[in-house]
């Protein structure tokens, strides 16, 4: 019995020192702030939607009304903004769930690796995205007197705050991802061998 | 078994340098002037922020890949290298991404914001533009592949 107590005194030993405890409370914030700033990137873009209606010519007395919309899915951009967040969000759900629960996504040592290497992809997808959302962003806002394309934010301004709050929300995740990968990149480097991965 | 390893990173390496390069060099001599019916259209990759960021981005990129030619390979800052990678490949993929919005436009217009095709009219810089972002996709393209390969 006493055996038996000093063998799972020793298992509960094994809990990381000071330095390290820190450092994983530190990135579990971070992955949940990620999440948290992919999830409202992509909800508030696919939330996207504004409707005005404005008064073309009046017959006598009825006016003649014409609807004109916003929504995000007229650009391709922005659709790809949201899938591409969309699959962030997803990312960073299974990996704050694979640094939760340790000792159940194992994956043979290698869960560090696979990890970064996923991590890796995931930020430049989503570089690519806020990229070509900022640049539709930009021009909406301020058009472009070159090729004649008129700026639309000052007839759609709602459309166009709630992008602003997608696009900020989706540089936030973009920078938070990549601290992330480069500390991941970091704790990898001092490992002696790949074998020995514990995070 | 290493040293065919380490020509085939470095011949990738010069390839991805050569493709920024090229798609600098493209997209900024890539100008035209047309007269349209009596309207003077002039397209330069100055008149769009997009394709200012694409240029600035790839040419970041070249340095880069110049300056890592010249890394010995038993330097220290081989380690450094990962993490840098990483950036770059933000900065290559965000550019070319937002080039290519500016380019869809231009080529198909977006008929819910009322924005006109405009490649018809300019048709030499839109081909200069399209050989400017292939450049840089093949760039991309390596720059990522050997990412995986460096860890």
């Amino acid at each position: 019995m006493p055996l038996h107590e000093n063998g799972e005194k020793q298992e509960s030993g094994s809990k990381p020192s000071t330095p390290e405890k820190r450092q994983c409370w530190v990135v579990l914030v971070l992955r949940v702030l990620a999440l948290c700033a992919t999830v409202s990137a992509t909800v508030v873009m696919a939330l996207n939607k504004e409707t005005k209606t404005i008064v073309l010519a009046t017959i006598g007395t009825t006016p003649i009304k014409a609807t004109l919309n916003a929504k995000f899915q007229y650009t391709k951009a922005f659709v790809f903004f949201v899938i591409a967040y969309g699959i962030g969000s997803i990312h960073n759900l299974l990996v704050l769930v694979a640094t939760l629960f340790p000792h159940k996504f194992d994956f043979k040592g290698l869960r560090l690796l696979l990890i970064t290497i996923t991590d890796m992809m995931t930020v430049a997808l989503l570089a690519a995205a806020a990229g070509a959302a900022a640049s539709m962003a930009e021009l909406g806002m301020n058009g472009n007197k070159h090729a004649r394309w008129s700026k639309i934010c000052d007839r759609f301004d709602t459309f166009c705050d709630h992008g602003t709050g997608a696009l900020i929300a989706s540089f936030v995740a973009v920078i938070l991802l990549m601290i992330l990968n480069v500390l991941s990149i970091i704790t990898l480097s001092r490992k002696p061998t790949f074998q020995t991965i514990v995070p | 078994m290493g040293k065919n390893r380490k020509t085939v990173l470095y011949a990738l390496r010069f390839i991805a340098f050569a493709g920024t390069l090229s798609a600098v060099i493209v997209m900024v001599t890539s100008k035209e002037e047309n007269y349209f019916y009596g309207v003077e259209l002039e397209a330069k990759y100055t008149h769009s922020p997009a394709l200012t960021y694409f240029v600035i981005a790839n040419s970041i990129g070249a340095v880069y890949g110049f300056l890592l030619l010249f890394l010995p390979p038993a330097s220290m800052l081989w380690r450094f290298v990962v993490a840098v990678d990483v950036v770059v490949v933000l900065l290559l993929s965000s550019s070319f991404s937002a080039a290519m919005a500016i380019a869809y436009v231009g080529k198909e217009g977006n008929y819910y914001a009322g924005w006109l095709p405009v490649c018809d009219q300019i048709s030499d810089f839109c081909h200069h533009v399209t050989g400017a972002l292939t450049a840089a996709f093949v760039a991309l393209v390596i720059y990522t592949e050997l990412l995986c390969t460096l860890l």
